[in-house]
């Protein structure tokens, strides 16, 4: 009797299960490796509300195929990050969506690459990452996009010798190193500060800037931490410059919330004005799910984690209706990728590349942030010379 | 050039005053229970986030959190004082980890509760210039470095001249002859770290108002202020602010002369130059014995 009750005890286990791997046939589990925790904190859970609200939104307008996200943090460590990739890997992701640090990346997308799985990012911008022949590497952004965005600026404001303060570390000091070339072909003066990311007190730097370098402009590639430190020692020591330019992380409203005596004037990469104006049909779904969910203004590092995040979601439900899942449809699919997204067109090279991307100027006025280049995106008039003294 | 190193000195000057604040409730701490307290870092950084909310929250110049800054400080330094206290064997290598393990525990902590975000004080009126002919600094810069001097002229008065303060030397210098004397050691130890909190709650609103913070900070403050408290010699007082000038100066000369790319290595540069010629510090004992 005992048995009987055993076996039938089992046959409704197996049952059940059954029934439920069934009744979740459509979900797609995707893995999101961020660093949550150590020095890039900030940036991972900034991209992470952008992967969330993909999410949110796919599974709004999907009613085919659910996304199902597992994140674990990597702790802005290499080896950890590789650690996270293999543990989404094991918890059954089907494709990796993340990754902050070009250092970080590496290992961790290496690692992917070795489980045959899909590894989309913005967080790295070094060229090795698309140069290393990984075929189911696929990025949105690169420094090609904000170098031609910070010369164009620099060239139409016609400045003539720029002082280029990086921090060494690795994205940076390849932005630099690409921008001092670019500037100097178009027959810009051009002297670069390397500084250590450590270095918190800048007014040495800016001192020599004022008294040695005498140039009109300074360009800042560095992190917000540093971005505060240049512009508080240049406005106590006034060095006699027309623009301070910075790249990511500037002109963002956060930094427009939280500095409001340092932004005024200062330019950044930019995706969108602040406030934001959102005219596409997946801009205001975005726009109204990361409302909703963050109770706050859209950054920068949110839209670029949305739109990694959603052409993922889409190339696997297209390879999920293919059932080319685990025969390298993802991967397919993502080459397959063409369309107008919140950071513009995105078409993925042979490399995984993303050769489209370029990006905006914007600049901080009266607590807002203006788009003042391309001329043709502009959505107000640039103040220059202006600096935030 | 003469205008470049005139500012690099006074630049080094201020930011040396700035590490010795950072470093001194270590070095006491190291110097009276030859614990290396690696959560000091994370103790400074919580002082400097709650100088935050205060700025923040009320709308009040960071300066005023020092009140509320000091109570939560020493608090959490008499919980790293109880369990570091409950060690009875190998306290050197034993407290090393555990401090760090707490770092961890704090550094996460303060993630949880105020975010990832970097934080920089607003107040205008610590931001501002202060000018002496062709030497530029902040307000907050040349405030919090005479607060510095005062806090350090305030402990070596107190370890020098008071009851508790000779009562902490002699627990430093042989444990069971100062229990013999009729002194507490665990309560002298406890004494120590309350005054270690209090350093460190000033260093962090201090930190606040001048600098940038993120929770990721910490461990950074915690290797600044170990390198200065062993380039001072364990136990001197004026050493820390000595080494901690000395470390400022060189790396503001170093960023003007040079690179600033190799600020981070001339500082450490200096430390093993220093640990070469003398090994127990610029001040350490053998050399005030000599």
């Amino acid at each position: 009797m005992k048995n009987t009750y055993k076996r039938a005890a089992m046959a409704a286990l197996v049952a059940w299960s059954l029934g439920l791997s069934a009744a979740h046939a459509d979900e797609l589990t995707v893995g999101v490796q961020l660093p949550m925790t150590g020095t890039l904190a900030r940036v991972g859970s900034g991209m992470q509300e952008g992967i969330i609200v993909a999410a949110e939104v796919f599974n709004k307008a999907n009613g085919k195929h659910k996304i199902k996200l597992i994140s674990v943090d990597d702790e802005s460590a290499p080896a950890k990050a590789i650690a996270a990739v293999e543990k989404l890997a094991s918890q059954g992701a089907l494709a990796i969506t993340g990754g902050y640090g070009s250092n970080n990346i590496a290992p961790a997308s290496d690692a992917a690459g070795k489980l045959g799985l899909v590894y989309v990012t913005s967080g790295g911008v070094d060229d090795s990452l698309v140069n290393s022949g990984h075929k189911n590497f696929f990025r949105i952004n690169n420094t090609a996009g904000y170098q031609k965005a910070m010369v164009g600026l620099l060239a139409d404001m016609n400045i003539k010798s720029v002082s280029v303060i990086y921090s060494t570390k690795e994205a940076t000091t390849g932005l630099a190193k690409d921008l001092e070339k670019a500037l100097s072909a178009k027959g810009v003066k051009v002297v670069g500060h390397a500084f250590d990311p450590a270095l918190t007190d800048f007014k040495p730097i800016i001192n020599k800037i004022k008294l040695r370098d005498k140039s009109e402009a300074i360009a800042m590639v560095g992190y917000e931490n540093d971005y505060v430190g240049i512009l508080r020692a240049a406005r106590v020591l006034k060095p006699a410059v027309k623009a301070m330019v910075g790249v990511w992380s500037l002109a963002t409203p956060k930094m427009a919330a939280d500095f409001p005596d340092l932004m005024p004037n200062v330019y950044g990469t930019a995706v969108l004005p602040f406030p934001a104006e959102f005219k596409t049909a997946d801009g205001k779904s975005f726009n109204e799910a990361y409302r909703r969910l963050y109770k706050k203004e859209p950054d920068y590092l949110g839209q670029f984690g949305y739109v990694q995040s959603m052409l993922l979601f889409e190339a696997l439900a297209r390879a999920a209706d293919k059932g080319t899942l685990k025969k390298d449809g993802v991967a397919e699919e993502m080459r397959k990728t063409d369309r107008e997204t919140l950071i513009g067109h995105v078409r993925f090279g042979s490399n995984g590349d993303n050769p489209n991307f370029t990006h905006r100027m914007g600049q901080h006025q009266a607590g807002k942030v203006v788009i003042v280049w391309p001329k043709d995106a502009a959505t107000g008039t640039i103040k220059f010379p202006g600096v935030p003294w | 050039m003469t205008e470049l190193i005139l500012q690099a000195l006074y630049s080094g000057l201020l930011q040396g005053g700035s590490y010795a604040l950072i470093a001194l409730g270590l070095a006491l701490v190291f110097g009276a229970m030859k614990v290396i307290n690696l959560a000091h870092g994370e103790l400074v950084l919580l002082s400097a986030y709650i100088a935050y909310s205060v700025e923040s929250g009320l709308g009040w110049n960071p300066v005023f959190a020092i009140p509320v800054s000091l109570v939560v400080v020493c608090l959490a330094s008499v919980m790293v004082y109880l369990v570091v206290g409950r060690i009875k064997k190998d306290r050197e290598i034993n407290s090393l980890i555990l401090t760090y393990g707490i770092g961890v525990i704090l550094t996460n902590a303060i993630l949880l509760i105020w975010k990832a975000d970097v934080r920089s004080t607003g107040s205008s009126w610590l931001q501002e210039a202060f000018v002496v002919g062709p030497l530029y600094s902040m307000r907050g810069e040349v405030l919090f470095f005479v607060v510095s001097l005062a806090m350090i002229v305030g402990l070596w008065w107190w370890l020098s001249r008071s009851w508790y303060g000779r009562a902490v030397r002699a627990v430093s210098s042989n444990r069971n002859a100062a229990m013999l004397m009729g002194i507490n050691p665990g309560y002298t130890e406890l004494v120590s770290f309350v005054v270690a909190g209090i350093l460190a709650a000033v260093a962090g609103v201090a930190l606040f108002s001048y600098g940038v913070i993120s929770p990721a900070y910490g461990n950074v403050l915690t290797v600044k202020a170990f390198i200065i408290t062993v380039l001072a010699g364990i136990g001197s007082i004026p050493g820390v602010l000595i080494g901690a000038v000395l470390l400022g100066v060189a790396e503001a000369l170093t960023v003007t002369l040079a690179s600033s790319a190799l600020q981070e290595l001339a500082g450490m540069g200096l430390f093993l130059v220093v640990l070469f010629v003398m090994p127990n510090g610029l001040f350490g004992a053998n050399g005030r014995r000599g």
